[in-house]
């Protein structure tokens, strides 16, 4: 599906525990890594590699937050919107970007530069508020900062 | 043994039984929905929560086990309060689908919420909004808003058949049984998922709307579609549900369900059995007697039919070809009459077709093909009959039962004088010499040999339709047509009786011991 | 005050496993695995009275000491370390994986060798990728140096260390479900029992820590039981402890000091005291937003996990959220409602359709559609949830919500009453 590399990624990855259908959560990642997000396709190719049913990858697929069925915007944009990070302002962050990037959280921008989500707590609350932009965090965040890092991204 | 008390009721229980199952076993009926005896426990719907003394919270019933010397409540003031509890949680998200919904009536929903509930709603938030009206198979339709997730039919999937179609998508409060798209719910034993499902999520679809089921007439019977024989409940409703002045002619089989049997099919029956009656009622019935392709009256056809049997038997060359779905009651009295007729090449068909699957379904399509060996004999086959017949042995044949296939001419050779006693226009009703019709697997009571021996009662579900008779009474008019000295049957059980009074493995099987599940019969010896 | 845990925080060096080493680690691993029994480990961190640092505060050494003395081929033994931290108002695991990862594979490590595991799993939540990226790193050193694979330190003991993500479930941090999740299955926590020292991850007998608390083995072993019982307040609430200060204070952060930190000192030396001047303390969640709330009058209290058991409350994570008056209490329970519809896994009926519900009710009191039963509803539906549930996520979800209910009734009554926010200057809108 993903090429012989791929595969012998998977591989490695299986090796790494007793049963095969233990590999279903770091493979997938795997997958999201090659791709942006995961597919029905490739849920049933994961499927069928482990051993597993297609209902049973697509179940993990649905329950863990992190997967993506379709592809989000080069610039993911998660803000923390937990108790901590609202205590210090992640209720006007979000406002601010929404008007910011013309859209509400939950959507991307028509040119598919960023897409905007509100999550729960990222284990950051000494630097609230903050977000997540794709695999970094940005933490101590201000109105300003965000302007900033916003411009800075292509 | 551990000594439990459960309600102040002291009894000794197997050691590794929950309080659940000897709760149920004593009869104390403990709500669940979860639960299921034939799948793993899940422990999820939280109904069954009991209260056990010393422990420091209520515990669930299904996966608790005894202990010797516990005192369980299954109805004090918490466990009734709890069961409120939960009763509310399962209700606020359900849709109030009950009027169009055709669990009405065996939902455990509905008869939870008005022994359990609070008979009130507090919810007033905007309810969860889900698919509906799903179609996830052939069979099956799926409300992921009706269902309470209590896992049942993924357990299924999962442990019975292994094929895993189901699962749970989602999370949280948006959790919803699901199919992966594109793939649907096919395996042979999809049904099941139908029977299990405690409330409408799961649907049947040739059942979907076809009538409210305090309309049906409940009959424990055998299925007759392969040589398993699982146990099911036949459920009889009227055409429509409006009465008709003509009454019980409208009545057909509306539904199947699997019935529980530990010694044949535990919980379960595949799809092929479960919709057999769409089969039946598909298949051409044989409207009357005629002979020669006449219409004739039932005496005039018996004596016709009786005339041209014992003509071929004492010539000697009287053949019989016997559907093995065909009852044992019909098979003793159809070989009694053909030997008082001065004897045949008894033969029975055989319905081998595809495998076993190593669940339920068996290859053998014959519901008494073993029964049929029993009586006609091991080595009685259709094709030495048939042979026979090529060869000139055989110039009369008298073939019984159906193999519902209208385009079956085997049995049907030229040259040969044939009588046809069966439900279905087939091929060799269709040329027969005398062609008379006998009642088809729900319209008759009998007995059926399963493959491994075990013998169980077929039963009528509701009247024939164009006055077809059991074959065994056919048999034994005929017998009197001919002045041949048979006994006069009043009843199944009657012919039952006779055949048990043989040496063989029917001594010792009746109504009364069968039962509803049925008893073991043995081999003939040397057989 | 001496710091213990986080000592290496500050220094990059100690980064590698070179800069590591240099600073003494890996000394009590050696210790450990050359020189003592696992099961004289095990003693010894019992003796230390080190409980979990993940919320529970079990006893760890007691927890070790439930698993078999002896392995049975065909069902080896697991360890796995719970980095899923994803507790509201926590954040100190995070803190070592990132800036001491080799603490953390070493108190791993001698864990693993107390309870004779093939292998330790880390599983750490998707949303770390650095920290993940940095225990690879660290792994991989680990590996190299003989610390982990064949033969560790040339003994007859061989175990794997193994980084595994998540991927955004905060019930993964349950050890059922984390189990679950590492078997390849939805996060769904299990039934108990079995409880995992029986038969846990691949029906294998399992120990379940938490980051924190295996980051104290290796001091346990290097000074002593007895050192770790004069640390924090013996015996029962002994040790250093990471706390975590967030929400309305001037220095928010991870602090270390010995179990027993009096509150106020947290918040008013350690953190800075209150954001604003004008803005005095009104509430504390002290342990993780799945404990009951205490009001400012009942924060004269130590931060151990007696002390503040007694309190009606419980130390938990230690992630301790600090509300000013400038909070609207209604809208900070809105928001922790919503945090556990959302995480609820879904599999069992109370917390399913309880947690929405709560959500649904206090939105309506925030958003000014409250009615006057709607109090009463909350407490109901929070009780009905207690006690009922296959997890704790029910009872993190209910226990809260009686307690702002409770302890902040007025404001909550004022919303339904007058539709308006009692905290007056602050509104804070809720997240819908």
């Amino acid at each position: 599906m993903l090429g012989p590399e791929f595969e012998k990624t998977v591989d490695a990855i299986v090796a790494k525990y007793p049963q095969p259908k233990a590999a279903i959560l770091p493979v997938l990642w795997e997958v999201q890594k090659a791709k942006g997000y995961i597919d029905l396709h490739s849920e049933e190719w994961v499927a069928s590699r482990l051993g597993v049913a297609a209902s049973h990858v697509h179940g993990c697929v649905t329950f863990y937050t992190m997967y993506k069925q379709r592809p989000s915007g080069r610039h993911h944009i998660q803000v923390c919107t937990t108790l901590s990070c609202m205590l210090r302002g992640s209720d006007e962050l979000v406002g601010h970007l929404e008007k910011k990037l013309g859209i509400k959280t939950g959507e991307t921008t028509p040119d598919g530069k960023f897409s905007l989500v509100r999550v729960e707590c990222l284990g950051s609350c000494g630097t609230a508020p903050m977000f997540q932009l794709n695999d970094d965090y940005h933490e101590n965040l201000t109105l300003e900062s965000v302007d900033r890092l916003l411009a800075s991204l292509d | 043994m551990p000594k439990v008390t459960i309600d102040g009721m002291e009894m000794e229980v197997a050691a590794g039984q929950t309080i659940l199952q000897a709760a149920l076993a004593r009869g104390r009926e403990v709500p669940h929905y979860c639960y299921h005896p034939g799948l793993s426990i899940a422990g999820n719907c939280r109904m069954c929560l009991v209260e056990v003394e010393k422990a420091p919270k209520l515990v669930i019933g299904c996966y608790t086990p005894v202990a010797d010397g516990m005192i369980v409540h299954t109805a004090s003031p918490k466990v009734i309060q709890a069961r409120a509890a939960m009763m509310e949680f399962f209700l606020i998200n359900h849709p109030l689908d009950c009027p169009i919904c055709d669990q009405a009536g065996e939902c455990r929903l509905q008869e939870y919420a008005v022994e359990h509930g609070t008979g009130v709603s507090r919810y007033t938030e905007p309810k969860l909004a889900l698919s509906k009206a799903v179609d996830i198979g052939e069979h099956v339709m799926l409300d992921q808003e009706r269902c309470i997730q209590c896992s049942r039919c993924i357990r299924f999937c999962d442990e019975v058949t292994k094929t895993g179609e189901l699962g749970f998508f989602e999370r949280g409060e948006r959790s919803q049984i699901g199919i992966f798209p594109g793939k649907r719910l096919n395996n042979n034993y999809s049904g099941n998922v139908v029977d299990i499902c405690p409330v409408g999520a799961l649907t049947l679809k040739e059942f979907r709307f076809a009538t409210r089921v305090w309309y049906l007439k409940n009959t424990p019977t055998v299925c007759g579609g392969c040589a398993r024989g699982c146990n099911v409940m036949a459920a009889v409703g009227k055409q429509n549900t409006m009465m008709t002045t003509r009454g019980q002619q409208d009545d057909r089989v509306k539904r199947i369900v699997a019935r529980v049997n530990e010694s044949v099919n535990g919980h379960w029956i595949c799809d092929v059995g479960r919709l057999s009656y769409e089969r039946e009622q598909g298949a051409t019935r044989l409207s009357g007697p005629h002979i020669g392709g006449v219409a004739a009256s039932y005496d005039d056809a018996v004596a016709a039919a009786s005339t041209v049997l014992s003509t071929g038997a004492k010539a000697g060359k009287l053949g019989v070809i016997a559907s093995p779905r065909t009852v044992c009651e019909d098979l003793y009295a159809w070989g009694e009459l053909t030997a008082l007729m001065g004897g045949a090449t008894l033969g029975v068909r055989s319905l081998i077709q595809g495998e076993d699957d190593n669940i339920l379904l068996r290859a053998d399509k014959g519901a008494n093909s073993k029964g049929a060996a029993w009586i006609f004999g091991e080595r009685a086959s259709e094709a030495d009959v048939l042979a026979a017949v090529a060869a000139g042995k055989v110039t009369t044949l008298l073939v019984l039962g159906d193999t519902l296939d209208p385009n079956d001419t085997a049995t049907a050779p030229a040259g040969v004088s044939v009588v046809y006693v069966g439900p279905f226009v087939s091929g060799p009703a269709a040329t027969a010499a005398v062609a008379i019709p006998s009642a088809s697997w729900s319209e008759a009571d009998g007995t059926y040999v399963n493959f491994e021996g075990r013998a169980q009662r077929v039963r009528r579900c509701h009247l024939p339709l164009h006055d077809a008779r059991p074959g065994w009474r056919i048999a034994a008019d005929l017998a009197q047509a001919g002045g041949l000295a048979m006994p006069a049957f009043t009843s199944a059980a009657d012919v039952l009786a006779a055949l048990a009074k043989r040496p063989g493995p029917f001594e010792g099987v009746s109504v009364e011991a069968m039962g509803l599940l049925g008893m073991p019969a043995s081999a003939p010896a040397g057989a | 005050m001496e710091r213990i845990l986080t000592r290496n925080i500050d220094k990059p060096e100690a980064l590698t496993i070179a800069g590591y080493e240099g600073a003494g680690g890996y000394q009590a691993l050696r210790k450990a695995v050359t020189s003592m029994t696992p099961d004289a480990v095990t003693e010894e961190v019992k003796k230390s009275g080190l409980r979990g640092r993940g919320g529970a505060g079990f006893p760890c050494g007691l927890k070790w000491s439930f698993m078999p003395k002896e392995v049975d081929p065909k069902r080896p033994h697991y360890f796995l370390i719970n980095a899923d931290e994803s507790e509201p108002g926590t954040f100190k695991d995070r803190l070592l994986m990132e800036k001491d990862p080799h603490l953390v594979l070493e108190g791993s490590l001698i864990g693993a060798f107390a309870i004779r595991a093939k292998a330790v799993y880390i599983y750490i939540r998707g949303e770390f990728v650095y920290g993940a990226h940095v225990l690879d790193r660290a792994v991989a050193e680990a590996y190299a140096k003989g610390y982990a694979g064949k033969n560790i330190l040339g003994s007859s003991w061989s175990c794997d260390l193994i980084v595994h993500r998540g991927a955004g479930a905060y019930i993964c941090g349950e050890e059922t479900a984390l189990m679950s999740s590492l078997e390849g299955n939805r996060g769904y926590p299990r039934l108990k029992p079995p409880f995992p020292a029986a038969s846990g991850v691949w029906a294998c007998p399992t120990t379940i820590n938490n980051v924190e608390t295996v980051a104290n083995v290796p001091f346990i072993i290097e000074r002593g039981a007895d050192w770790f019982q004069s640390v924090g307040k013996a015996p029962k609430n002994t040790g250093p402890k990471l706390y975590c200060l967030s929400g309305h204070v001037k220095r928010p952060g991870v602090y270390e000091a010995p179990l027993g930190l009096p509150m106020r000192e947290l918040i008013y030396e350690l953190g800075g005291g209150m954001l604003s001047e004008d803005r005095p303390l009104k509430a504390v969640i002290p342990g993780g937003s799945s404990v009951p709330v205490l009001r400012a009058e009942e924060c004269d209290v130590d931060l151990d996990f007696d002390s503040l058991a007694a309190k009606g409350t419980m130390l938990g994570s230690a992630g301790l959220m600090v509300m000013d008056t400038g909070t609207c209490m209604v809208a900070a329970m809105a928001r922790i409602a919503h945090f556990y519809h959302h995480e609820s896994c879904g599999q069992c009926t109370p917390c399913r359709e309880g947690c929405g519900w709560l959500e649904r009710v206090l939105n309506r009191i925030e958003g000014g559609t409250g009615k006057q039963d709607d109090l009463d509803l909350l407490l109901s539906v929070s009780n009905n949830i207690i006690g009922n549930t296959i997890c704790a996520l029910g009872d993190a979800a209910a226990m809260p919500a009686i307690s702002f209910v409770t302890k902040f009734k007025d404001e909550f009554k004022h919303h339904i009453d007058h539709k308006s926010c009692l905290s007056g200057t602050v509104q804070l809108q809720g997240v819908r």
